[in-house]
């Protein structure tokens, strides 16, 4: 609980108003973006190319979100610039729930236990299996890709939860890695007094390395949670079906149908929207919980 | 650690503790990631259009590959491109760390910096695509209203690429900003405070402890946001498709347009194993020149 | 404890999947094509190892998949028309965008997991066939007598080689030039004026000053003023749909056919002439529109979004497209557009006559009933439903007359399109040929290179052409 002593008074000074100046710069250029995703989501669709120096919706209307909502019937939807096939966004909310959920948890769960061993626990070979799992990452994906699939298929998991979950369930390269570096950074002693204590190795992870790396632990979840809700590809590939449908698959209706057509702007925003709730909420909350977490895990 | 005084009994539980926490991981690398890797390998030496059965070349597409200047083309643009992504992206992204850190813990600032990175890929492209757009985009109508030339961006062939760049630091700065935030919440605050006891100034100690101390998280972002960068591939495949003529036909695209437009997938394959041994190679040195297995905790 | 389980799980699978693979060895898709009659055989292996899922047998699903979402509910109809007839038939329709539709057909190719029955394109097909990958429709077609002159002149044999028919034709497009009403008015260009001009390389003709009249700088002059700025212009007279890559389908194919230049010398012809003076002057011309002239935007401006958005945004007033998108240019505009004819070249009007076909794909486990589903999608009895959703116009004369009758019922005029398909040497073919996947990625970075004015028509097209042809070496 040293915090309040750690900062000298804050003198406000030139710096001080320039570094925030800076970051409300970095603040706006961030946002703005994004706002222009809303901004369409609430436009008509006939004035998304005739208006397009305006800031605020432009024939401001609701239609793309109901229309994303499946309020609409297919022939309206046409008539309103869109596509006829149909979203279940609900259902299709509820699958990227689902699919993002187990897998983060089993991702970040393996990972933190092979991480642990490659940061604290000695065994033959230990730096040239890590250096291995790194190589992983610079594989191209086109080269996984096919494999994977087929594999997939041979497991008879196409158009199943699992095949969409099963090549990240157990590691990726990438959370081994941030998990690794986070063990090395921790301070030992904790670890050492439990040793000293008679703990067994997997008591001290569990009750000792687990709780002192649940800041890493969430953060790394938060991140990866949001990476596989953003996926897009490997679901498209293995999970066609309706049943599992995820709702990046399914926002992909909306991108242009020929070669030569324009994405429908309206339902895409609009859906990319609605999509970005979930992850949102998540990352207020839950970010709201790590940072917590930093503050009461006491060893700083 | 304290392994010297461990008696051997102890180092050999030791191991088959870690071997067994390794275990479930070692089978997800195996099973989704080494064989698979293997048999695109063993592509490489082949021709193989997808469909009919793949016939054994040798090392033809080896020989090809050191004789293509698309090939190496899409090397240089690559290379362009990491140059003027990974230095921007990895500055900003620290300086915004640290003024997280210093001036505001607000999840709400969190929230809105990592924004960018909740948006799907190909989202980001297309709202980019439309707000750069020559003609109708919002930049250059502000640019025209400032009384300045309106800019082809993506559609030049010089300034496609540093867009690109652009579009994808954008995207990532916030989230590279949110791992070294973490990583700085692992420096305990006593050093600090025990360094502005001994008159040391916010340089100093940027310097002097932020930075060697943050080493292993830095090294991971670097290590992983390069390896990122060799591999730019959605922003490029939704905004520009490799064009306009070949300015931004990185390796990645160039693979991707072997494998799945020309249907050449032992050719592909070769590509990709050129990359791999680049990216390795650049690893390697880097995980050598920063000595990243230790934090200056120890 | 989880891990183990998952281990476990993991095992099994793979065990479970490699007997699956001994068993069924047989049952896999054979490379070669299925003659007819072995295929009505094959369908019952496979139908009883689903017994256990399907006890009443006989109850197959079909899924077809295509790439426009606006054609979907037209083939939703007509499978449900099909499922009345056949009542042990469902037809599941299954849409993706155009990338991610090639894709998929794609990668089910190699993973077994293809539609059965599937929308195919000129330029993917020979490919396709060539690896062995489609159904030969022949002896079926033979069989069942069906008649494949009822198909619009041309369209059926684009599907055919060595004897062998690879799709049966659904529809069909062509081109005309699209204008914008409002700018026409202001202007005092009518719509006749722009239906009788002629074009032709060296000027434009009579439609290049139009383009002229139409285009509008800062301070209201148009091209044909010798005080206007090409610097500010503020409307362009022309917008090209962009460099048009190998093809130029709906970019510069009309203009380069109707000055004489042909692609090939037809079906599956192993020399291209992109080194023809007639196509490096057409070109040249085209590219001039931005780069000398200044009435048409430049290739960047086309490149991001699209010419279809840039004149939706009111920034020219003529393009060039495709039939199949009428529907964008009539429903998402806000001003009153139009379609008019193709200018006459010095060869007279042409269009490119492109058309899609359904094909089966031989891994397909219900050969028998996805040919029946193809002949069914390719009769009038479905295309005539097609023709009356308005969005496309299908293969056979009865379901164009139920298209044009929607697309009065619209109140768009859609005649330049047909009337160009109907005209007397008004229409040449799609080239198709062999390497289309690799003559795609040559001739796009040229052509760009050409409309940027970083090489010559002339110079880019000979670098073009030796690429190319080096191809069918």
């Amino acid at each position: 609980m040293s915090r309040a002593h750690t900062r000298t008074a804050p003198t406000i000074q030139l710096a001080t108003i320039l570094a925030w100046i800076a970051f409300a710069l970095v603040m706006l250029v961030t946002l703005f973006p994004v706002y222009w995703v809303l901004r369409t989501a609430l436009s008509d669709y006939k004035e998304i190319y005739v208006q397009t120096f305006v800031l605020w919706p432009v024939g401001f209307t609701l239609d793309n979100f109901k229309r994303v909502l499946g309020m609409f019937s297919a022939e309206q939807s046409v008539a309103m610039g869109g596509t006829a096939t149909g979203i279940n966004f609900w259902l299709y909310l509820r699958n990227s729930i689902i699919v993002s959920t187990f897998l983060v948890a089993g991702q970040t769960f393996f990972s933190a236990m092979s991480a642990y061993a490659f940061a604290r626990l000695r065994f033959p070979g230990r730096d040239q299996l890590f250096f291995l799992y790194l190589t992983a990452m610079m594989i191209p994906g086109v080269v996984t890709l096919i494999p994977n699939f087929i594999l997939i298929r041979d497991l008879k998991w196409l158009d199943t939860f699992q095949g969409i979950m099963a090549p990240g369930f157990l590691m990726t390269p990438f959370t081994v890695f941030f998990l690794r570096q986070f063990f090395l950074g921790i301070n030992h002693e904790l670890e050492e007094a439990a040793t000293l204590d008679g703990a067994s190795i997997p008591m001290i992870f569990w009750r000792v390395a687990l709780p002192l790396s649940i800041p890493a632990l969430s953060t790394l979840a938060i991140l990866q949670f949001i990476a596989t809700w953003n996926d897009y590809l490997w679901p498209f590939l293995v999970g066609k079906n309706e049943a599992v449908r995820v709702l990046t698959v399914a926002l992909a209706i909306f991108q242009s149908q020929t070669p030569q057509g324009a994405p429908d702007w309206g339902g895409l925003m609009a859906g990319t929207a609605l999509s970005l709730v979930p992850t949102l909420v998540i990352f207020l909350v839950f970010g709201r919980r790590a940072v917590n977490a930093i503050q009461f895990t006491g060893f700083r | 650690m304290t392994t010297h005084r461990q008696p051997r009994l102890a180092a050999r539980r030791e191991a088959l503790y870690a071997w067994a926490f390794v275990a479930p991981s070692l089978i997800g690398f195996l099973v989704f990631f080494a064989v698979p890797s293997v048999r695109g390998l063993l592509m490489s030496f082949t021709n193989w259009d997808l469909l009919r059965p793949a016939k054994f070349v040798g090392l033809a597409n080896y020989v090809r590959l050191f004789s293509d200047a698309d090939f190496l083309h899409a090397l240089k643009v690559t290379a362009y491109y990491v140059l003027m992504n990974i230095p921007i992206q990895t500055t900003l992204a620290l300086g915004i760390a640290v003024m997280m850190d210093k001036f505001s813990k607000s999840t709400i600032i969190r929230g809105i910096l990592v924004l960018p990175w909740l948006l799907p890929n190909i989202v980001v492209a297309l709202i980019w695509l439309w707000l750069l757009d020559p003609t109708m985009g919002f930049l250059n109508q502000i640019i025209m209203a400032l009384g300045f030339q309106r800019q082809p961006f993506l559609g030049s062939t010089d300034q496609a690429m540093p867009t690109i760049a652009a579009i994808n630091i954008w995207r990532h700065a916030g989230y590279t900003a949110i791992l070294l935030y973490a990583g700085l919440q692992t420096i305990p605050k006593e050093i600090y405070e025990a360094a502005s006891i001994d008159g040391a100034n916010e340089r100093q100690m940027f310097f002097g402890i932020t930075i060697p101390l943050l080493r292993p998280v830095l090294v991971f972002v670097l290590v992983t946001t390069i390896i990122g960068s060799f591999q730019i591939f959605d922003t490029i495949a939704i905004t520009t498709k490799g064009g306009p003529v070949d300015a931004t036909r990185v390796v990645y695209w160039y693979i991707y347009e072997y494998a799945f437009v020309r249907f050449k997938m032992g050719y592909a394959t070769t590509i990709s194993v050129a990359l791999f041994v680049i990216l390795i190679t650049i690893t390697f040195i880097q995980m050598r020149y920063f000595n990243a297995n230790s934090s200056d905790l120890d | 404890m989880r891990s183990r389980i998952n281990a476990l799980a993991l095992a099994l699978s793979i065990a479970a999947s490699m007997l699956l693979v001994a068993c069924g060895g047989a049952a896999a898709p054979a490379a070669e094509p299925t003659a007819a009659p072995e295929a009505a055989a094959a369908t019952e292996a496979p139908a009883a190892t689903e017994a256990t899922a399907a006890p009443a047998a006989e109850a197959v699903t079909i899924r077809y998949g295509l790439w426009d979402g606006n054609q979907q509910p037209a083939y939703e109809a007509c499978a449900a028309a099909f499922t009345a007839e056949n009542p042990g038939i469902t037809v599941k329709v299954e849409q993706a965008g155009w990338g991610d539709y090639w894709n998929g057909v794609q990668t089910g190719m190699v993973s077994d997991t293809a539609p059965d029955v599937f929308t195919n394109h000129l330029a993917k097909y020979p490919e396709f066939a060539s690896k062995e990958q489609l159904v030969d429709l022949k002896p079926f077609i033979d069989r069942d007598g069906v008649d494949t002159n009822q198909y619009l002149a041309g369209l059926a044999d684009l599907w055919g080689r060595d004897g062998k028919t690879y799709g049966l034709p659904k529809d069909w497009d062509t081109i005309a030039v699209v204008y914008n009403q409002d700018m026409l008015d202001k202007a005092g260009v009518t719509v006749d004026e722009l239906n009788n001009a002629d074009w032709n390389a060296k000027d434009g003709g009579s439609f290049g000053q139009i383009i002229k009249k139409l285009t509008l700088d800062a301070n209201g002059k148009n091209a044909l003023d010798a005080d206007f700025d090409k610097t500010t212009v503020v409307q362009y007279g022309f917008i090209p749909g962009g460099s048009g890559g190998a093809y130029g389908q709906t970019q510069w194919s009309h203009w380069a056919v109707s000055n004489g230049f042909k692609f090939n010398d037809g079906l599956y012809a192993t020399k291209y002439y992109y080194d023809d003076p007639k196509l490096a002057e057409t070109i040249q011309w085209y590219a001039n529109l931005n780069l000398v002239d200044g009435v048409a935007p430049t290739l960047a401006d086309v490149k991001s979004l699209g010419a279809n958005a840039l004149f939706t945004g009111g920034k020219g007033a003529l393009t060039t497209d495709g039939s199949w998108m009428i529907g964008a240019y009539t429903k998402d505009t806000k001003f009153k557009t139009g379609f008019a004819r193709l200018p006459k070249g010095p060869e007279g009007r042409k269009s490119m006559f492109n058309g899609l076909a359904d094909s089966i794909w031989v891994g397909s486990k219900h050969q028998e009933e996805s040919w029946q589903w193809l002949k069914f999608a390719s009769s009038p009895a479905c295309e005539n439903i097609v023709g009356s959703y308005g969005v496309v116009f299908p293969a056979v004369q009865s379901g164009v007359d139920a298209a044009l009758a929607a697309y009065t019922a619209k109140g768009i005029d859609v005649s330049a399109f047909t009337a160009q398909a109907t005209e007397a040497n008004g229409t040449f073919l799609f080239p198709v040929t062999d390497y289309a996947s690799e003559i795609g990625p040559i001739m796009d970075a040229l052509m760009d290179s050409i409309m940027l004015g970083e090489k010559t028509a002339v110079d880019g097209l000979k670098e073009g052409n030796d690429q190319v042809n080096a191809l069918f070496q």
